[in-house]
């Protein structure tokens, strides 16, 4: 027995060693390459919305070493990316994150999605000194622990759907409205629960019934019940693509009546092609959308990105997408304002970034935060049966009227 | 442990020079290193109830969660207000010092080693009354229970999640935190492994293997079936209690479900790992999750976004080919290596007659 077990020793240590010097890091910079590295959810619960950042991730990668590339004292250098599937958990890609840094020695990273994850990754590449842009983590809390390293492209959770609230408090002549929310048990759900509280609060609102949904979200029939019960003025629902599915897909099933319906990642969802009819009249909060008149040279305007987009992956951006393009395009600019690939000169430049992309303007708040861009919402409209999301808020960029209330199932057709 | 073999003995101090080595040896690799010696204590104290006690449990992912929360409560709640801590998923920022991180964590661990242990009896004496499948449901039902429960409790972070307190700032060696969660789990191992080998040699492992193999049998022989069980079950709360702890530490972040009481990876996983290695052997677990590990962490990246897939096909490949684990296969292919005498003759006759 003991021979055996020496064996598989020695094996293991000649495998171990073999492997160590196989992996001797690649370095920050590989010949005219600069090489990121991100943790995506490929599998899991957040896969389709790990893809949909994969793609904004790849569509400026290309678009960028397409046109020119990253100039840095002089020469031309083009992106790459490594990707690992972070399989939609926290512990594994803190791992992968560790594993980047310090056995693929990449020197600069991007964000995966969801805030969750990107709770789990921050520390590691505060600890390393990584400069990290992300798109994809929304988390409030994310912005006040003093992070020094990191850059988000989008606005907090808290945010998300605080307009929502105020729009209804706005119909309903300035009083406070009654509440119903349902919100995942995730970081970045209960993050826009904070917000809903805080409007709910600031306008005198009343929160009747106050859910938390499960992760693997399939069913929320419970608390659609209550909101036939009690009949609220709002009903809010957070849960990323699967809550907004489901949410839709129980509420035209029961044939809840509640004149507003406010809800997160629909876009992602494909809602209004997925559900149609049924999902007219929902108002959804978004980071982005193509009827914006934001510009830049790379991808021009949201409409066309929005055109160039499904030419190559064949669907339409949601938002995820677009705010992950706009990462690449935050760290091109950061790398030749630096003129060095130098980490800390690079998060020096990150801080001062202050540019417009097709996605928006960006601009670094002392926690990392964007404060230059304000979340929008759209509704769903259909024609037909064609349905479209048109933003109704802020008055901004409004390009249609807000629908309120939502008529009775009954008086559907 | 009462005869050390010198051959033992040079296999056990090479295996410990190794393991003293490896972080110096193989800096990039810490973390997967601090991974690997929790896997093996998770796979080994499975092994005592699925291998020797014949009870296949998947509740063994509670005590690891729960040793993850303890520690991470204990370290926060020593020097700062918990409810603060985590409140609107960390906002306020508290920031340790050198000795409250590690005096935290110290206590946290003994605190995460003891509670699982008593839980493990409290519960235990209400469910391994159970047998068969009937007590691995009910302990898949434990995991996911607690999973939910604490998604729903606020002072421990609910569904934002709890950060862990960071690594002490004042400490500038950016590999010190590494080299910490790696000797501290390297530490678990080794007690874990020195316990184990202990019981291997006791009267305790044998009744438990009587109780695997027949425990009405047993109990007619006169033990206290349920006391050795519970007893059993403590000692491996214990230590999946402690890696808990460790990896709570090491991970940096909680979440209720995908982190802590993880049953569909950590939970599911620990058995994997017993059943590929060889259940029942003292060194089956530890082979397992070495290959288990070395096999996630060099060939997962290769097939993104299939590697579920493929750990598939090495579940069904294991339990068709190997249904007693690679050290049982080897057993049944070398029997005289593992010291049993195989009667030439006896062999021979039996051939002759077929």
């Amino acid at each position: 027995m003991n021979k055996l077990v020496k064996l598989f020793i020695t094996s293991i240590s000649a495998i171990t060693l073999a492997l160590v010097s196989f992996t001797s890091s690649f370095a920050k910079v590989e010949g005219d390459y600069i090489v990121l590295g991100s943790a995506i959810s490929l599998t899991g619960k957040y896969s389709s919305n790990g893809v949909h950042t994969q793609n904004g991730y790849n569509m400026a990668v290309d678009r960028i070493n397409k046109m020119g590339g990253v100039e840095v004292q002089g020469k031309k250098y083009k992106f790459e990316i490594i990707y690992y599937d972070d399989e939609s958990n926290p512990k594994r890609a803190a791992q992968l994150a560790e594993r980047l840094i310090k056995q693929d020695g990449v020197h600069y990273m991007l964000g995966p999605y969801s805030s969750g994850l990107t709770k789990a990754i921050a520390p590691v590449t505060e600890k390393y000194k990584i400069p990290m842009v992300e798109a994809n983590g929304a988390s409030r809390s994310l912005f006040t622990k003093g992070y020094k390293y990191l850059f988000a492209v989008l606005s907090p959770a808290n945010q998300y759907l605080e307009v929502a609230i105020d729009l209804a408090v706005e119909k309903n002549g300035g009083k406070g409205v009654r509440i119903a929310q349902a919100f995942e048990q995730d970081a970045f759900s209960q993050d826009v629960r904070l917000g809903i509280l805080d409007a709910a609060k600031r306008t005198g609102s009343e929160i009747i019934i106050d859910d938390k949904l499960p992760k693997e979200l399939n069913d929320m029939a419970a608390t659609l019940a209550k909101v036939k019960a009690t009949k609220p003025d709002v009903l809010v629902v957070s849960g990323h693509t699967k809550g907004a599915l489901t949410a839709i897909r129980q509420i035209s099933e029961m044939k809840v009546d509640v004149p507003m319906l406010a809800m997160t990642h629909c876009d992602a969802a494909k809602l209004s092609k997925q559900h149609g009819k049924k999902s007219e009249y929902a108002l959804c909060a978004s980071q982005w959308h193509k009827n914006l008149s934001y510009k830049d040279k790379f991808f021009g305007s949201g409409k066309k990105y929005d055109k160039d987009f499904k030419k190559e992956f064949g669907y339409a951006p949601p938002y995820q997408s677009a705010e992950s393009s706009a990462a690449l395009l935050v760290f091109k600019d950061a790398f030749e304002r630096a003129n060095s690939f130098d980490r800390d000169a690079v998060r020096d430049a990150l801080v001062d970034t202050e540019m417009q992309t097709f996605y928006g303007n960006i601009k670094f708040g002392p926690g990392g935060q964007n404060v230059a861009k304000p979340m929008i919402l759209f509704q769903v409209r259909c024609k037909g049966d064609e349905c479209e999301n048109k933003v109704v808020a802020p008055t901004k960029w409004a390009s249609d009227k807000f629908y309120h209330p939502i008529p009775k199932w009954s008086e559907r057709s | 442990m009462n005869k050390v073999k010198q051959k033992d003995l040079i296999l056990y101090s090479g295996l410990i020079i190794l393991g003293l080595a490896a972080p110096y040896l193989f800096s990039a690799f810490k973390v997967q290193l601090t991974y690997l010696c929790v896997l093996i204590v998770l796979a080994m104290t499975w092994n005592l109830q699925g291998g020797e006690m014949g009870y296949n449990t998947f509740g063994n992912i509670l005590f690891y969660g729960l040793g993850m929360y303890l520690t991470a409560s204990v370290q926060v709640g020593m020097f700062f207000p918990l409810a603060e801590w985590t409140e609107s998923g960390g906002e306020k920022t508290f920031v340790h010092t050198t000795a409250q991180y590690f005096q935290g964590i110290g206590v946290g661990l003994l605190v995460s080693a003891i509670i699982p242990a008593i839980v493990a009896g409290a519960i235990g004496y209400a469910i391994l009354g159970l047998r068969g499948h009937y007590f691995a449901i009910c302990t898949l039902g434990l995991g996911i229970a607690a999973g939910e429960i604490a998604g729903g409790i606020e002072i421990i972070g609910a569904g934002q999640g709890f950060t862990t307190p960071p690594f002490p700032a004042e400490i500038v060696d950016t590999e010190a935190r590494g080299k910490f969660f790696y000797f501290l789990s390297f530490a678990l191992l080794i007690g874990t492994f020195v316990f184990v080998k202990y019981i291997y040699g006791s009267r305790f492992k044998l009744i438990l293997n009587a109780i695997r193999d027949n425990e009405d049998k047993a109990e007619a022989m006169g033990i206290q079936t349920m006391k050795y069980k519970i007893t059993g079950w403590m000692c491996s709360a214990f230590f999946c209690g402690l890696a808990g702890g460790i990896m709570g530490g090491l991970i940096g972040y909680i979440d209720s479900t995908d982190v802590a009481f993880d049953g569909r990876e950590m939970g599911v996983f620990m058995v994997l790992m017993a059943i590929l290695g060889g259940k029942g052997t003292l060194w089956g677990p530890v082979i397992g999750a070495t290959l288990f590990h070395f096999f996630k962490e060099g060939l997962w990246t290769l097939i993104l976004g299939w590697q579920y897939v493929a750990l598939g096909v090495l579940i069904v490949v294991i339990v068709i080919y190997f249904p007693e684990g690679l050290m049982g296969w080897l057993r049944e292919k070398y029997p005289e290596r593992f010291g049993e005498v195989i009667d030439e003759k006896d062999r021979k006759a039996q051939v002759e007659l077929k």
